[in-house]
């Protein structure tokens, strides 16, 4: 094999043994509807999550994109928060969530457990962005819907008790790549202004190129066939080519880094996207801008969501809560 | 090539909450420039800021021998601090230190307090190694000195209750790069079985041409000029050439297969990011097992000069981690 794998961590093996067997169909266009319908079982109901603790949670329909349909948000904040609010109490940190699933499947729900803790963990409110998919819904669809839910954070702020100056997108996996090119949009259309960018193994390269592209062929949560069906649902034939491919869709692509809110970046040493999310970090180092790199050794693609209790999530939620509290001064 | 011939390259800037812990360690660790004419200067300084071992110790449940064991074929023996847990503990695991100083300064008593907890606590025995310095002595004594250290150690395992499956190798900064330049001699000669290699923000490129020595070129915590100096004084006239042995300078080596899994730590804001960034990302190009942090902000040596501060508690929450786990702790 010209590009043996980082080895998974042991913990990881059974679980992706039941989630990834090796050996599985190579999946095309035709399978995403079984993929969305899979992602969909795993979704429990918003008051089931919550599970009768302090966190109040309510959807609404918000504008799109000019000229495109409203999309619907998911608004989770601590308990009581609002009436706090209404007696003068403190705004807080405002957090906008977008899910993964490959820019072709999953849905918000996907992220409240995540989110849940979160802000219980640090008093903030998080707004969580359902966002239309690919390939129906191609670039730039998706990442123009998430920038819509950034714009509703920031202009409905002092109604949801957020303070604008600390507003952090975030997202795993497509999510992570979107939030990337959310943070690119506010910068480039002088948007709103964010304190951070939280990236969990964040898709951004559409490429294929890196070395950990090729390692994770065939195997992993999310194999090099996924990415590339992924990449080609959202961009169509321009995926991977050398006409060119937006930087809000694809953020590898973007020329310029600078001028970024700190960047949060993670990822597994064992998965497809370690090296476009290490060439990330380095290229907004290199342009002088702010960013923390955490690379799990034998972390698979999204750990923390397949195996939540395992030793590498609890150490990589830890970090991220620590990064949380130095960019929200909390 | 000239420093002036570079286009400037703008700094990461530094976490706030770590400002005042750089402005002390520039106060206390780098008050002289460490410039070839100030290398004996500086170590006298040094001494002057480690704390002697036994004022460290105080109230510590921990046994302290120092030993001579023998050094390289033909060289003097090399001195080495044993440290285990008060009552001794079966089949330990072992952590051979590898003290930091930029090749030219510092003793085995720089920074060993990081383990005290470990072998108190939970029973590892930690060897640490004193290593001949730079200029005086330049490569490959220091890399050299520390190899025999862990030959000695690893032959030694019964008498000093180590499970030789589980030694560690772990420095930092220069110790971080002789940690790497003896994980590799280990692999390359057949030598000790290594569990890991723990690399904190380790000096392993002696082009000392990144981006990242281009940013902290004059500013910071060990910059570019004290580490020019590090490198003159370890590497001489050969520096520059194609000699320059990968055990000295490891981001030299062609091939990064087939070693210990490695952690590697560094500081976003810090001369060796780059180098540490892409040592890693080389070890996984051939497979190999590695974890990367690369803190917000962070200056080099942050996490022993900026305890209690948010990023350097998170870095030591996570490095204690990784350790517990590629020891079985």
């Amino acid at each position: 094999m010209p590009y043996p794998p980082v080895p998974f961590a042991p913990e990881f093996v059974p679980i992706l043994e039941i989630v990834a067997p090796a050996g599985a169909p190579v999946p095309g266009p035709e399978d995403i509807a079984a993929m969305r319908a899979g992602a969909s079982g795993f979704v429990q109901p918003v008051a089931d999550v919550i599970a009768g603790r302090a966190v109040d949670a309510e959807d609404r329909v918000v504008p799109g994109p000019a000229g495109q349909p409203d999309i619907t948000v998911t608004i989770l904040s601590p308990a009581g928060h609002r009436d706090r609010l209404a007696a003068g109490g403190p705004a807080v940190p405002g957090l906008l969530n977008i899910h993964g699933g490959g820019m072709i499947s999953g849905e918000r729900g996907m992220d409240t457990a995540r989110l849940v803790e979160l802000v219980l963990a640090l008093g903030v409110v998080a707004v969580n962005v359902e966002y239309r998919l690919a390939p129906e819904h191609p670039d730039p669809a998706p990442v123009e819907d998430c920038y819509a839910g950034l714009l509703f954070l920031a202009g409905a702020a002092a109604e949801l008790g957020v303070d604008p100056e600390r507003l952090v997108v975030m997202g795993g996996s497509a999510g992570g790549g979107l939030a990337a090119g959310v943070a690119l949009l506010a910068r480039d259309r002088g948007g709103p202004a964010l304190a951070g960018q939280l990236l969990l193994c964040p898709m951004i390269d559409d490429r294929n190129e890196t070395v950990s592209s090729h390692q994770y062929t065939g195997i992993g949560t999310w194999t090099r066939e996924l990415n590339l069906l992924g990449w080609s649902s959202l961009l169509g034939p321009a995926a991977g080519g050398d006409d060119p491919v937006s930087p809000y869709a694809a953020p590898a692509r973007a020329e310029d880094l600078s001028g970024l809110p700190p960047a949060f970046i993670e990822a597994g040493s064992a998965e497809l996207f370690r090296d476009e999310n290490v060439a990330y970090a380095s290229r907004i180092w290199a342009a002088g801008g702010n960013a923390e790199l955490h690379v799990w050794a034998g972390g698979i693609h999204g750990f923390d969501v397949y195996a939540p209790d395992s030793e590498l999530a609890a150490a990589a939620i830890a970090s991220r809560l620590s990064w949380f509290r130095r960019v929200l001064g909390l | 090539m000239n420093v002036a011939d570079y286009e400037p390259v703008p700094p990461v800037p530094y976490d706030p909450e770590l400002v005042p812990a750089l402005a002390g360690f520039l106060d206390l660790v780098e008050r002289i420039p460490l410039r070839a004419d100030t290398i004996q200067v500086n170590r006298e300084h040094f001494a002057t800021i480690v704390p002697p071992l036994e004022q460290l110790l105080e109230g510590r449940r921990i046994h302290v021998e120092h030993r001579r064991v023998p050094g390289p074929a033909g060289d003097p023996e090399v001195e080495v601090t044993i440290l285990r847990p008060e009552p001794a503990v079966p089949d330990a695991a072992g952590i051979y230190l590898i003290h930091g100083g930029g090749m030219m300064l510092g003793t085995r008593f720089f920074g060993i307090d990081e383990v005290f907890d470990l072998v108190e606590n939970d029973g590892v025995v930690a060897v640490s190694v004193e290593y001949r310095l730079a200029p005086e002595h330049p490569d490959p004594a220091p890399v050299e000195d520390c190899y025999a250290g862990l030959v000695w150690m690893a032959g030694a395992a019964a008498e000093l209750g180590i499970d030789p499956q589980r030694i560690l190798v772990s420095g930092t900064s220069a110790g971080g790069g002789l940690s790497a330049g003896v994980a590799l001699l280990a692999r390359d000669r057949r030598g000790p079985a290594l569990v890991g290699q723990l690399l904190n923000a380790p000096m392993i490129d002696n082009s000392n041409d990144t981006v990242s020595a281009r940013q902290y070129d004059g500013i910071g915590a060990w910059d570019r000029n004290n580490n020019d100096t590090g490198w003159n004084a370890l590497l001489g006239e050969r520096r520059f050439t194609a000699s320059v042995s990968p055990y000295a300078a490891p981001a030299r080596a062609s091939d990064l297969s087939g070693l210990p899994p490695a952690y590697i730590e560094v500081g976003a804001a810090e001369v060796f990011r780059s180098e540490a960034v892409d040592y890693a990302t080389r070890i996984w190009a051939t497979g190999g097992q590695a974890e990367l942090h690369v803190w917000g902000g962070a200056f080099h040596g942050f996490a022993g000069f900026a305890a209690g501060t948010t990023v350097a508690d998170a870095a030591d929450a996570v490095r204690s981690g990784w350790i517990r786990r590629v020891l079985g702790l």
